[in-house]
């Protein structure tokens, strides 16, 4: 087939991932990080580039099998394999010295390209195998600091939920299958369309089935429980990953089948989006405000931010079809990842620097550590929705969608979004305080990495550049919604 | 220029200094030059500049002035350059930083007074808000963490419920041709609104610039930012950032929803006259002399709630010029403030006893002061406010309460003075040197001139506008 070199990320990814570890036990000698460190940031590298050459190519959506390669799946692997790059690079720091880089590495890349599997898969079958590919090797990841009972504290929570979403989604798909005959989306949709009231009820069941099979892994209410342990015992940098790459993934997969293939289904799932929408952004944003470690803060604050994505599965089109809040929703991934994956960057740093990360210990962090706090700063901001940063206008798109939206109960959520959105200010002051105007308790300069800093302020700069001229960004996304939401006539 | 005077800055802190004030002199000479070119007596917006920014969701780069902003522009860039110059003396701490947020809040409220897309507005309006919040929590005073916080939680908040007003509208006039958040295009189509969601996004919108303005209930950021805020930047608070509030109030709440302020209007005045009596209460009790100018600004801003939902262009015009004296007299009692607690140590009023030995002139440029901000004839403040009442009366009697609002304004203020000014002088001499006394005196300039002759500002520039809004809005009177 001549169309297998628009493979080449996915292959990258795949290659270099099994490789790493292998290549990683020969080479070590005195290096802190091996080569295996470098190998993995060349895979990402690679897969990076020619994600960027091949989306902008365009060039009409090409399926292999279940595998579909569009520009959903292109912005979608873009995301995940920068999240997944940001990852390495500050590992480079944060692992230093680990006995265990190389399986680290290794688990890095499979992880994220399971995720990448999880957002191009048009077959449910498909998209179980990205699902697994994408959790198991994360289980590892979160207990490799095997001497520290945290970590594996973490992992086994961690495992015990995300083992059970797992087969939560096996039996919504076995039952979408009893019910519809297909494993394909597109199939689905169109056998949903005229299903009968005697399977309608099973059909019900699988919906159900997978709205809480993905709330695990988005983090969503009442399915967060995992969220603040594991987020807080696992190594830092491999909570970004979860926080950043594992989620959004899962909100890939939920737009990918709620959008391509259940919406044929005349049930209303829409508002029972919403109002799960509602819980976890309220929550997220009230315990935030509770906490006494910086971690758990971001932890709380991601399961808020997981909220104001649901609502482009609440509220994905407009009254007059256009698919302005799944646009938002996109657009908000994109944000949200940058930002977070540089938060918990952010965190790693200040936590190896300092060896805690209770609240106390940011006071002062400005004088400190003044590149990490300026740029928590600037994260904070765009998290909360401070204009002209990135996270402005993928809120404002949301938002609008919502009241936008066919719905009498758009109004109601877009207003408690907008409430949410300016009480997380609260919290994210109260560290911007912190780090500025209280005064540290020791006031020593702290030595930055660069291994940190370069990422946070790749991160920055990306927050400015979206902010600034968002104009580019959003025509991606609408089109990308477009696309999507075209699907459902393939 | 923000980002060059932080980063050369660092190197020299002379040199973000002179850039700083450099940048707001020439701003202001083009702000001069702006009133120059401007065509009086024309009611549309003039020197529009549009550029294509996010248009795929409506947002455009669209700016203009008319005759509403205009006053508010020419403020704020002289207050501006007077706040800046008065930095000089009055901030010695972490320069480059101040003035590149400086430089960033001066963008900010340039943008907020001039843009014409509900987005744009906001975007400026929250770029107002950052480099307050640091204002506040750094180079404030001792109770400023608590302060500054709370005034980011409390506005931001605010915001949040005027943004939820703005793509309300956005969606709910997409019915009506394509969905854009342009605000010329968006009063044409508002009208057509249907009731019931006119008055939401009218209150949402309000809550939004109540807190700004600020307005009885949500005014408590209002004293603690006030009070801690080194004193320039509260000049800057005073003088602009609660005009924001009044002037989001007039364009994007009266001349947008027009329809629901008809319904609402006793509700929103009635808000204003508690808010002009309770801000006069409050400051009779005040200790401190900055307080005290903290709670004139609740009181004064109270008249501009009032004029403004008079619905009558009398009303209106005073209450766009009343934001404008008031952003001078309070201006200029505010940084004198900062002058004289350097001076003396203290802002007590009572400990302030016999000032007329410590300072004279600045206790006569006080007492001047205390005149504007009293609204005695031939200041700019007479004017507005008497127009403002006079508005009032006209829609019913009733608002001859508002006339005991100037009452305890002059109450409070001549029982300052009496305090401060009228008791034996007490020495020795240590007063200010001449280029705060003129930069001080400065504020008196316009004040004088506009309160003689204010008619080129309000006749020329303000009515004509105020008058072709209200008329297309209220065809056959209000």
């Amino acid at each position: 087939m001549s169309n297998l070199w628009l493979l080449t990320p996915f292959v990258s990814i795949a290659v270099f991932g099994l490789l790493v570890a292998p290549v990683g036990l020969i080479g070590r000698g005195k290096s802190p990080i091996g080569v295996a460190g470098y190998a993995g940031l060349a895979g990402l590298v690679i897969a990076m580039v020619s994600t960027i050459w091949l989306g902008f190519r365009g060039g009409p959506s090409v399926s292999f099998g279940g595998f579909e390669v569009d520009l959903f799946t292109y912005f979608f692997t873009g995301v995940l394999v920068l999240v997944s790059l940001f990852v390495a690079i500050s590992s480079f720091d944060y692992m230093k010295g680990d006995p265990n880089t190389a399986p680290y590495f290794g688990l890095l890349l499979l992880s994220t390209l399971g995720m990448i599997v999880l957002a191009a898969s048009m077959d449910l079958i498909l998209l179980y195998v990205g699902w697994e590919l994408m959790s198991v090797p994360t289980y590892a990841l979160t207990a490799i600091r095997k001497k520290d009972p945290n970590s594996n504290e973490a992992a086994m929570k961690f495992f015990v939920l995300s083992a059970l979403s797992s087969a939560l989604i096996v039996y919504a798909i076995s039952l979408t299958f009893g019910v519809t005959g297909s494993t394909n989306l597109v199939a689905i949709a169109s056998s949903l369309r005229t299903i009968g009231s005697d399977t309608r009820s099973f059909a019900l069941i699988a919906i159900v089935l997978f709205v809480a099979g993905f709330g695990v892994k988005m983090a969503v209410v009442p399915f967060h429980m995992w969220i603040p342990d594991a987020f807080e015992g696992a190594p830092t940098t491999v909570t970004a990953l979860l926080a950043s790459g594992a989620k959004m993934a899962a909100f890939a997969a939920a737009f990918r089948v709620f959008i391509v293939g259940i919406w044929a289904i005349n049930v209303d799932f829409y508002s029972t989006f919403a109002i799960v929408a509602i819980a976890t952004m309220t929550l997220g944003n009230v315990a935030a405000l509770m906490q006494k470690s910086f971690t758990r803060l971001l932890a709380y604050s991601s399961i808020a931010q997981a909220g104001y994505v649901l609502i482009a599965l609440a509220t994905p089109t407009t009254t007059t079809m256009s698919p302005l809040g799944l646009a938002g929703g996109l657009f908000q991934v994109l944000n949200y990842s940058i930002v977070k994956t540089g938060a918990f960057i952010a965190a790693a740093a200040v936590s190896t620097k300092l060896a805690v990360n209770t609240l106390d210990s940011f006071n002062g962090l400005g004088r400190r550590m003044p590149q990490t706090a300026f740029n928590i700063t600037i994260f904070f901001l765009a998290l909360a929705g401070v204009p002209p940063l990135n996270g402005f206008f993928s809120k404002v798109m949301l938002f609008t969608g919502a009241v936008y939206s066919p719905f009498s109960w758009g109004g109601y959520l877009a207003v408690t979004a907008l409430i949410n959105s300016g009480f997380s200010m609260s919290y994210y002051g109260w560290i911007i305080k912190r780090m500025y105007f209280d005064d540290p308790a020791d006031s020593s300069k702290i030595y930055e990495p660069k291994a940190y800093t370069s990422v946070m302020w790749i991160a920055t700069v990306l927050v400015f550049i979206i902010g600034i001229y968002p104009d580019p960004w959003i025509r991606l996304v609408q089109g990308l919604a477009g696309s999507l939401v075209g699907l459902r006539n393939a | 220029m923000a980002i060059p005077t932080l980063l050369l800055g660092k190197k020299r802190t002379g040199i973000a200094k002179i850039i700083g004030i450099g940048t707001t002199v020439v701003v202001f000479l083009i702000s001069i030059v702006i009133v120059a070119l401007f065509q009086y007596g024309s009611p549309g917006f003039q020197f529009t500049d549009t550029a294509s920014w996010a248009s795929t969701f409506g947002l455009d780069y669209i700016v203009g002035i008319d005759g509403i902003s205009l006053p508010l522009l020419i403020i704020a860039t002289f207050l501006c350059l007077l706040a800046a110059a008065g930095s000089r003396d009055l901030i010695s701490l972490r320069e480059p930083e101040y003035y590149a947020l400086f430089l960033l809040f001066e963008t900010g409220i340039i943008g907020v007074f001039t843009s014409l897309n509900l987005i744009l507005f906001y975007v400026f309006w929250e770029v107002v808000l950052i480099p307050m919040f640091f204002f506040i929590g750094i180079w404030g005073g001792p109770r400023r963490k608590y302060a500054s916080l709370k005034f980011l939680i409390f506005t931001y908040a605010g915001s949040a419920i005027m943004l939820f007003g703005f793509v309300a509208v956005y969606a709910w006039t997409g019915a009506t041709g394509s969905p854009s958040f342009d605000y010329t295009v968006l009063i044409t189509r508002t009208v057509s609104l249907a009731m019931p969601l006119q008055v939401v996004a009218s209150l949402a919108t309000f809550v939004g610039f109540a807190v700004k303005l600020p307005i009885f209930p949500l005014h408590t950021w209002l004293p603690d930012a006030h009070v801690e805020a080194p004193a320039p930047v509260s000049v800057l608070l005073a003088g602009l950032l609660l005009k924001m509030g009044g002037y989001g109030l007039i364009r994007y709440n009266l001349l947008m929803f027009p329809a629901a302020d008809k319904f609402l209007w006793p509700a929103y005045t009635a808000i204003g006259l508690i808010t002009m009596i309770y801000g006069a209460s409050v400051a009779f009790v005040a200790q401190d002399l900055k307080r005290m100018i903290a709670m004139t600004s609740v009181n004064h801003m109270g008249y501009v709630l009032l004029g403004t939902f008079t619905l009558g262009s009398l009303g209106v015009s005073a209450a766009v010029f009343q934001m404008f004296a008031h952003g001078l007299a309070v201006g200029m009692l505010f940084l004198m403030s900062g002058y004289i607690h350097e001076h003396t140590g203290t802002r007590n009023i009572n400990e302030l006893r016999g000032l007329r030995g410590k300072m004279p002139t600045t206790t006569a440029l006080l007492i001047f002061g205390s005149m504007a901000a009293m609204a005695v004839p031939g200041f700019a403040n007479f004017i507005s406010e008497y127009q403002i009442i006079q508005g009032a009366l006209s829609v019913t009697y009733l608002y001859g309460l508002a006339i005991l609002a100037p009452a305890l304004t002059v109450g409070y203020f001549l029982w300052m003075l009496r305090r401060v000014a009228m008791t034996p002088p007490i020495g020795p001499k240590n007063e200010l040197s001449t280029r705060p006394l003129l930069i001080l005196t400065a504020f008196l300039v316009p004040l004088l001139v506009f309160g003689v002759y204010p008619l080129p500002l309000l006749a020329s520039a303000i009515r004509p506008t105020v008058d072709h809004a209200l008329s297309v809005l209220f065809p056959g009177g209000s």
